[in-house]
């Protein structure tokens, strides 16, 4: 057992991002807020309800996952892979970090940031719309564990990728899409019925609807099941990130 | 033997897809002892240290430090071990001072400012300390390596060629500090392709060549078996014939045929000057000292690829 260890790495890698709190901070506070702005705003006088949620409401937890999804997973992307290229992963495998004790550390802190960048997309929503959270304590589980489970598969990604484009595949095929098309902007009730199944294929959909029910307090599928997915992805991204770093794959030679 | 080893690697393999690194080497390194490894490029020394220290897994044989099995109990071995790593790394993120309180804290040491500070000053860096690390000229970085190399005070310090690119004041500074560091009661284990530098610093060198172990001993002991004093003549004008006297006891000449060289004799160098006064015109006359270039270049077959 190494806690200094485990808290050294988890204290630098949150010092990696709040270093540069206008990357890892200002940039999502300006992207969500455009979007709040055209879509709940533009858009929304003419979409006035979904699901029987005001449209600028309706928004707002698909916003918070976004962000959540892609700042908990560019954070130990970025970080491992960075840290793979420049050779200071050196520093890590020569330590006596457990596998555990090392991705704790990664995924805590990149839990940190999703969720702090989460937290403030939610303020600056909540200065459009209110504070009022329906059920605080779902609304955070769901937060916490999505961002560990995006974590962690940004640890799966950077290990796995050679090249700057393999690490970029993941975020711009596949990520971006499924949250887009989670349900963010629009609910899956009022596609046509092809596409409304299409829509309910996509795991990152529960995540958000699972969102949705913690901040609205209603949503299009009930919260257990997102949950159980949720639990589901985290499980398996954990373990695939723990695989690797157990059996050394692609770091030790 | 009662003493557990510092480093004890046996029959160790490591094959790559396309060559076998390590084909079997049993290797002991003695605790308080400073070793160097030897051996062209490609030999394998990077290999062996980057097995023992747990970054790369061995194919084949077992490698431990201080007793400590660097597969199966790879977390009691790797808290023993500083590394130097070959390769120039740094993260442009942080400064020294920052790299170093990280580094000491991965190995479950508690960070200690004035420790810090002292590791700084050791390897010239105090200035530097809180510069970022991309601000560091190339030599200053390997200073910052070695710094992190040591911070926790490990056992078993492993240095991949320190000196490679470093100015001659940091390499005197460098060799002062690895004396001491020893004193403290570490042992060392260095890589390095300036003979010189084994031969002054190391108890016991080894030579790896092509993955396998063919030299270990003493440098003195080395120079004494393998290497040889030679007396090298200087002549005015070309020889036209090496005198058969000369040429029995082995003596070549160079190109230029102004050169001659021949090895000393091992029981008083009388008969030699007797032989050497038919050349005419001699120039200059010397002894040369067995070098551990010498050895070197003798026992890997000549060339230092
Ligand atoms: N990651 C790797 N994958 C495949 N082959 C490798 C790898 N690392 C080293 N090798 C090969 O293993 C052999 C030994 O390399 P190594 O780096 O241990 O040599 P070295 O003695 O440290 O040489 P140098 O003096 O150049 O540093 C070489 O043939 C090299 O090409
Ligand atoms: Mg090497």
């Amino acid at each position: 057992m190494n806690p200094i260890g485990f808290r050294t790495l988890l204290a630098k890698e949150t010092r990696r991002f709040l270093k540069v709190p206008g990357q890892t901070i200002g940039q999502p506070v300006i992207t969500t807020s455009l979007y709040f702005l055209v879509f709940g705003f533009a858009l929304g006088g003419r979409l006035r309800e979904l699901d029987g949620i005001p449209y600028v409401r309706f928004i707002v937890p698909g916003l918070i996952m976004l962000a959540v999804i892609q700042n908990a997973f560019l954070n130990t992307a970025s970080s491992l892979f960075v840290m793979k290229i420049q050779g200071t992963i050196v520093d890590l495998l020569v330590a006596p970090l457990s596998v555990g004790e090392m991705l704790g550390a990664f995924v805590l802190a990149a839990m940190g940031r999703g969720c702090l960048v989460g937290a403030v997309v939610w303020l600056v929503a909540a200065a459009f719309t209110g504070v009022e959270v329906a059920h605080p304590l779902w609304a955070l589980a769901f937060s916490l564990l999505v961002a560990a489970t995006f974590a962690a598969l940004g640890l799966v990604v950077a290990i796995a990728s050679d090249k700057f484009e393999q690490l970029n595949i993941v975020p711009t095929f596949v990520l971006t899409p499924l949250t887009f098309l989670g349900g963010v902007f629009y609910s899956a009730r009022t596609l046509p019925p092809a596409w409304a199944a299409v829509t309910r294929a996509n795991p990152i959909l529960y995540m958000v609807e699972g969102l949705r029910y913690g901040i609205v307090g209603a949503a299009g599928s009930p919260p257990e099941i997102g949950l159980a997915i949720t639990i589901g992805f985290l499980a398996l991204a954990v373990g695939g990130a723990w695989w690797m770093l157990k059996s050394g794959y692609k770091l030790r030679g | 033997m009662s003493v557990v080893a510092a480093v004890e690697t046996v029959a160790l393999r490591k094959r790559y897809p396309k060559v076998e690194a390590l084909r079997g080497v049993s290797l002991r390194i003695e605790p308080g002892e400073i070793f160097a490894l030897l051996g062209p490029n490609g030999a394998g020394k990077t290999t062996w240290i980057s097995v023992v220290c747990g970054l790369v897994r061995p194919t084949d044989g077992s490698a431990a430090v201080m007793g400590h099995d660097v597969v199966r109990e790879a977390m009691a071995a790797r808290r023993l071990v500083g590394l130097v790593p070959q390769e120039v790394v740094f993260d442009p993120f942080f400064t020294p001072r920052e790299a170093l309180r990280f580094q000491m804290g991965y190995f479950g040491v508690r960070p200690d400012g004035a420790r810090i500070d002292e590791v700084l000053a050791a390897v010239g860096l105090s200035d530097k300390a809180d510069t970022n690390a991309r601000e560091l000229s190339g030599g200053m970085k390997r200073r910052l390596l070695i710094a992190k190399a040591l911070v926790h005070r490990p056992k078993v310090v492993f240095l991949d060629e320190p000196t490679a690119g470093v100015d001659v004041e940091l390499r005197r500074d460098l060799w002062a500090y690895v004396r001491r560091v020893r004193a403290e009661g570490a042992t060392i284990v260095l890589t390095t392709h300036y003979l010189e530098e084994a031969e002054q610093l190391a108890d016991r060198v080894a030579v790896i060549d092509r993955g396998a172990l063919i030299a270990l001993d003493r440098p003195a002991t080395l120079l004494a078996r393998h290497g040889e004093k030679r007396i090298r003549v200087e002549l005015g004008s070309p020889l036209e014939a090496l005198p058969p006297p000369l040429a029995a006891r082995g003596a070549t000449v160079d190109a230029s045929r102004r050169v001659l060289e021949c090895p000393f004799p091992a029981h008083g160098v009388s008969d030699l000057l007797c032989d050497l006064a038919a050349l005419q015109g001699v120039v200059d006359l010397r002894t040369e000292q067995p070098s551990l270039e010498q050895v070197f270049l003798a026992l890997t077959g000549g060339e230092k690829r």
